[in-house]
C-alpha cells in the first residue's frame, strides 16, 4: 500500500509538472499582453513594464524562474490584481468553490444513488420511468441554463433563496443545486443499469433462495456490487463540477476560483491562469487517487499493490 | 445583520427559508430609509494602490476614499480638493497649489510631501506603473520613467507642508483635470513604508483622505463598503453613511438582484437595456467614449482616397446602428470627440466642430462618391476585411457595418472577430484593412482624442496623416498653449479637418444604460473617469 501510494504520488507530481509546462508555453503563445490598458501604451512603454515583471527575458529563462517558484508554492503576482500574490488570491477564493463543489458532488451522488436504486428495484414501474425522466432531463440541461432557471424561479419569483452573492448556507443552495444536477443524473443512470444487472445475477438469486429479506439483499449484496462503476465515474464527475463551477459561480456571483479563472483568461493574467490550472489539476489527481483507494475498500479483489496493472 | 442571521440558520429546511426570505426583504425595505445605497459594479477592485491603478472600477472607489488636489465636478469644472486654491505662472509651466489643513483617517496631516512622495513613486520605473505615461508632461517624468534619471529630479516640490509646486515641460491647460484623477492622489508615506509591497492590498493596509473609507475588502472579494470618513475635511457635506458595493459580472444576475430589491443601482447592457427602456428607473449616463472605424491607409492604397473613405462613412446609417443594433445607452456621434465632454465659454466642443458629412448617412451620395473614388484609383472592385473584437456588442457592430458597406457596388467586406487583446495587437501592427476601435478619455479635454490621429501617434492604427492637422495640434500644445481660446480654436479646426477628410468614421458615442432607484439622489455622473461620485448622494 505504501509503495503504491508512493508511486501514485510520484505520478501526480509528474502530471503536475507536465501540465504546468504545457500551460506555461500555451500562455506564451497567446496573443496580446497582460497589461490592462494596453490600448493606451506605446510599444516602448510596454517593454519598460515587461522589464519590471521579468517578461523581457528569453522564454526559457522565464520558464525556469516560473518552475522554481511553483516548487516553492509561489505562482507570482497577479497581473489583474496588481498587489496580490496568486497563491493568496487562490487561497482566499478556493473556499466557496470547495463548498459548493463538495456539496454539489455529495448531494448529486447521494440522490443519484437513491434514484438509480429505486429505478432498478422498481424496474419498469412508474417510479422507474420517473427516475429515468429526471435523470435524462438533468443530464441534458446544461448547468448554466439550470442555474439561470433556479435563480429566476426560486430566487426572484419565490424569494426562497438569495439571487446572488455570498454569505452563509442559504447562499450556497442554488449554486449547489445547479452543480448537483449533472452528477445526480449520471449517477442515477449508471446505478440503475448496474443494479438491474446485479439484481438478476446468480448470487442474488442464491441470497433470495436462502430466504434473506429484500432490504437485506439490496443493502448487503446488490448495493455494494453496484458501486464499483459509480466510483469509476467520480473522476469525470469531478471534472464536470469543476467546469460547471466556472459558469455557475459567475451566474450566482460566488467569489470562487471558477469565476476567477474565467476572468483571468479574459485578462491574460498568466500567473493566475497557471496557478489555477495547477490547483485544478492537483485537485483532480487527488480525487482520482481517492477513488482508486476506494475501489480496494469496496471490492477487496482489487488489490492496491505496486505490481498491479 | 441579515447575513449573520442567515449564516446561523445554515442547514435549516426549506420552510424556514421562506420565512427567512420574508424577513430579509422586510429589513431591506426599512433599510431604504437609512442613508445607505447598494451599488452594483461589473468588476471587482483590481487594486487600491493609486500608483498601479489602471481600471475605471478601481478608480471609482479610489475617488470615494481619497482626494487629490482638486475634485472633479459637474459641467466640466473642478472643485477645490486638498488644495484650497491654485495659480499658474504666465508661461503656464508652473502650477502652485495651496493646500488646506486636512487629515488622513489615521490622524496624520495631509501635506505637500505626500503628493511629492506619491507622484515620484508612480513615475519610478521600479513601481512598473501602467499609467506612468499620464505624467509624461511633468518635467523629467519620461526620462525618470525610462530609468535615465533619478526620481528626485521629477518636477514637483513641497514648499513647506502646505504649498505644492509642479513644473511642466510644456503648458497644459487641462492639467487641472488631470490632478483630479487617482494617479495624482497623495499617498501617506508612513503607510506605504509600513506595508511595503502589500500596501493597499486590502482595505486595512491603506490610508484614506477622501469622503469615505473603504471597509470589508480583503483584496480579492466581490463585496465592500464605502463608509463615511469622519476625518474628511468636508465631512459635514457628506450625508450618505454607507455605499455598499457588489461586483456582479453576469448582467442578468445583476438585473434579478435589482428587481428583487437588493440593489439600488445596476448597469444594463445590450438587450437587457433595450428591454428595460420603459422602466421608470431607466437612466443613461453618456460616456466620453467614441466607437469608430479606422482605415488602414498604409496597407490599402485605395483607402488613401478621401472620396472612398467619405463614401464608406456615408453608407453607414448611424441612427439605425444606435437604435436598432446596439440598443444600449449609446447615442449617435457628433464627431470624433464625444459630445458633452469638453466645454469652452459654455460651448460644447462637439457642437462647435460639427461637420455634417462626417457623421451623416446618405446612401445615394455614398454611391456617387464611391464610384468617383474608385475611378480615381483605377479600380473596379475592392475586397476588405473588417476586424473587430469577439464580444457580443462588437460582433453585432461588425455585422451591421458589413451589411451597410456592401450596399456600395463593388465593395466586398469580410468580417473577422477575434479576442479583444489580439485585436489590439493586430491593429497596432497595421495587420488589418478596416478595424472597429473605441477610445475613452482619461480627462475631459479634446486633445485626449485628437492627439490619437496625429501622424506619429502609436494609437493611430490606420496611419491616416494630414500635415495641416498635425500642425494645428502642435500649435495647440506650443504657441497657443497658454491662450485657451486660440488653443480651443486650433482643436476645433483640427477636428473639422479630421471629419472633412474622414480620417476615421465615428460610429456611436458610448453611454451607460442603468437602473437607478428614484429614492437615491445626488449621485454625480461624469463622462470620464471616475464616472460616479457618491460624496453628495443621499437617500430620500
Amino acid at each position: 500500500m505504501v509503495k503504491y501510494l508512493g508511486k501514485r504520488i510520484f505520478y501526480i507530481i509528474l502530471t503536475l509538472f507536465i501540465v504546468s509546462t504545457i500551460t506555461f508555453f500555451l500562455m506564451k503563445f497567446m496573443p496580446g499582453t497582460p497589461l490592462t490598458n494596453q490600448a493606451k501604451l506605446t510599444p516602448g512603454q510596454i517593454h519598460q513594464i515587461y522589464k519590471q515583471y521579468g517578461l523581457d527575458k528569453p522564454v526559457w529563462q522565464q520558464y525556469l524562474v516560473y518552475l522554481a517558484g511553483v516548487v516553492h508554492g509561489n505562482f507570482g503576482i497577479s497581473f489583474q490584481f496588481s498587489n496580490q500574490a496568486v497563491s493568496y488570491l487562490i487561497g482566499s477564493r478556493i473556499g466557496p468553490s470547495l463548498i459548493i463543489g463538495g456539496q454539489g458532488m455529495i448531494l448529486g451522488v447521494l440522490v443519484g444513488l437513491v434514484l438509480g436504486s429505486l429505478g432498478a428495484v422498481k424496474a419498469n414501474t412508474w417510479i422507474d420511468t420517473t427516475s429515468t425522466i429526471v435523470s435524462i432531463l438533468l443530464v441534458s440541461i446544461p448547468s448554466f441554463v439550470l442555474a439561470v432557471l433556479l435563480q429566476y424561479y426560486l430566487g426572484l419569483k419565490l424569494k426562497w433563496f438569495p439571487i446572488a452573492d455570498w454569505g452563509g448556507f442559504m447562499y450556497t443552495v442554488l449554486p449547489t443545486l445547479a452543480l448537483a444536477a449533472s452528477p445526480l443524473a449520471e449517477t442515477a443512470r449508471f446505478m440503475r443499469t448496474e443494479m438491474v444487472d446485479v439484481l438478476s445475477s446468480d448470487y442474488i438469486e442464491l441470497a433470495k433462495a436462502k430466504g434473506l429479506g429484500k432490504v437485506g439483499i439490496i443493502y448487503h449484496h446488490a448495493l455494494r456490487n453496484s458501486l464499483i462503476p459509480i466510483i469509476t465515474i467520480i473522476g469525470p464527475l469531478t471534472v464536470n463540477i469543476m467546469t460547471g463551477s466556472m459558469v455557475v459561480e459567475n451566474i450566482f456571483s460566488v467569489p470562487g476560483i471558477g469565476e476567477q479563472f474565467v476572468k483571468s483568461v479574459l485578462t491574460n493574467d498568466y500567473p493566475t491562469i497557471m496557478g489555477l490550472t495547477i490547483v485544478y489539476c492537483a485537485m483532480l489527481c487527488v480525487v482520482l487517487l481517492i477513488t482508486d483507494i476506494l475501489y480496494g475498500l469496496i471490492d477487496p479483489r482489487i488489490r492496491l499493490s505496486g505490481n498491479s496493472n | 445583520m441579515k447575513l449573520n442571521s442567515l449564516a446561523k440558520l445554515g442547514g435549516v429546511a426549506l420552510l424556514s427559508a421562506v420565512v427567512l426570505a420574508g424577513c430579509g426583504s422586510k429589513s431591506s425595505q426599512s433599510g431604504s430609509k437609512k442613508q445607505e445605497i447598494s451599488w452594483m459594479t461589473p468588476s471587482a477592485i483590481a487594486t487600491m494602490d493609486t500608483s498601479k491603478m489602471t481600471d475605471l472600477y478601481s478608480a471609482q472607489v479610489a475617488n470615494g476614499t481619497n482626494e487629490g488636489l482638486l475634485r472633479m465636478a459637474k459641467n466640466n469644472k473642478v472643485d477645490p480638493g486638498v488644495a484650497k486654491s491654485y495659480s499658474t505662472s504666465k508661461d503656464g509651466l508652473t502650477w502652485t497649489f495651496n493646500l488646506r489643513h486636512s487629515k488622513w483617517n489615521n490622524g496624520d496631516p495631509v501635506t505637500a510631501k505626500d503628493f511629492v512622495f506619491s507622484w515620484q513613486r508612480t513615475v519610478n520605473p521600479k513601481t512598473a506603473s501602467q499609467y506612468a505615461y499620464i505624467f509624461a508632461n511633468i518635467k523629467n517624468a519620461a526620462k525618470i520613467n525610462s530609468g535615465k534619471m533619478a526620481v528626485s529630479k521629477l518636477g514637483v516640490k513641497a514648499e513647506g507642508n502646505y504649498k505644492f509646486v509642479v513644473t511642466l515641460d510644456k503648458p497644459q491647460s487641462f492639467f487641472k483635470f488631470m490632478v483630479t484623477q487617482p494617479e495624482f492622489f497623495p499617498q501617506n508615506p508612513k503607510t506605504v513604508a509600513k506595508y511595503g509591497s502589500s500596501f493597499a492590498s486590502n482595505s486595512t493596509k491603506n490610508s484614506y483622505n477622501g469622503p469615505f473609507v473603504l471597509k470589508g475588502w480583503n483584496g480579492t472579494n466581490d463585496t465592500w463598503t464605502l463608509t463615511k470618513n469622519k476625518d474628511y475635511w468636508n465631512a459635514k457635506s457628506v450625508k450618505i453613511q454607507d455605499v455598499k458595493f457588489q461586483a456582479i459580472k453576469t448582467p442578468s444576475t445583476a438585473l434579478n438582484s435589482y428587481n428583487s430589491g437588493k440593489l439600488d443601482f445596476t448597469t444594463l447592457s445590450g438587450t437587457l437595456a433595450a428591454n428595460n427602456k420603459k422602466n421608470k428607473d431607466y437612466v443613461v449616463f453618456p460616456e466620453a467614449s467614441t466607437s469608430y472605424m479606422e482605415f488602414n491607409t498604409k496597407k490599402i492604397p485605395a483607402l488613401r482616397n478621401t472620396d472612398i473613405r467619405k463614401a464608406m462613412a456615408l453608407a453607414i446609417d448611424k441612427k439605425q446602428m444606435v437604435n436598432k443594433v446596439m440598443q444600449g445607452g449609446d447615442i449617435t456621434p457628433k464627431g470624433f470627440v464625444p459630445a458633452d465632454m469638453a466645454k469652452h465659454n459654455g460651448k460644447d466642443f462637439a457642437a462647435q466642430a460639427y461637420v455634417k458629412s462626417g457623421t451623416d448617412s446618405n446612401l445615394a451620395e455614398a454611391k456617387t462618391l464611391f464610384a468617383k473614388g474608385m475611378k480615381q484609383v483605377g479600380k473596379k472592385s475592392l475586397s476588405l476585411t473588417l476586424l473587430g473584437a469577439d464580444d457580443d456588442d462588437t460582433k453585432r457592430a461588425t455585422e451591421f457595418v458589413q451589411s451597410q458597406l456592401t450596399k456600395l457596388p463593388g465593395l466586398k467586406i469580410n468580417n473577422q472577430n477575434i479576442p479583444f487583446k489580439s485585436k489590439l495587437s493586430r491593429a497596432q501592427n497595421q495587420q488589418f484593412d478596416l478595424v472597429l476601435s473605441a477610445w475613452i478619455a482619461d480627462y475631459p479635454d479634446p486633445s485626449n482624442f485628437l492627439d490619437l490621429m496625429t501622424s506619429n501617434n502609436p494609437q493611430n492604427d490606420g496611419k491616416w496623416s494630414n500635415k495641416q492637422y498635425d500642425a494645428l495640434m502642435k500649435k495647440s500644445e506650443s504657441t497657443d498653449a497658454n491662450n485657451e481660446t486660440a488653443r480651443w480654436n486650433d482643436m476645433v479646426q483640427a477636428e473639422k479637418i479630421l471629419m472633412n477628410q474622414q480620417g476615421v468614421v465615428p460610429l456611436y458615442q458610448q453611454g451607460q444604460a442603468a437602473l437607478l432607484k428614484s429614492s437615491v439622489k445626488g449621485v454625480q455622473p461624469f463622462p470620464t473617469s471616475p464616472q460616479y461620485d457618491w460624496a453628495k448622494s443621499y437617500v430620500k
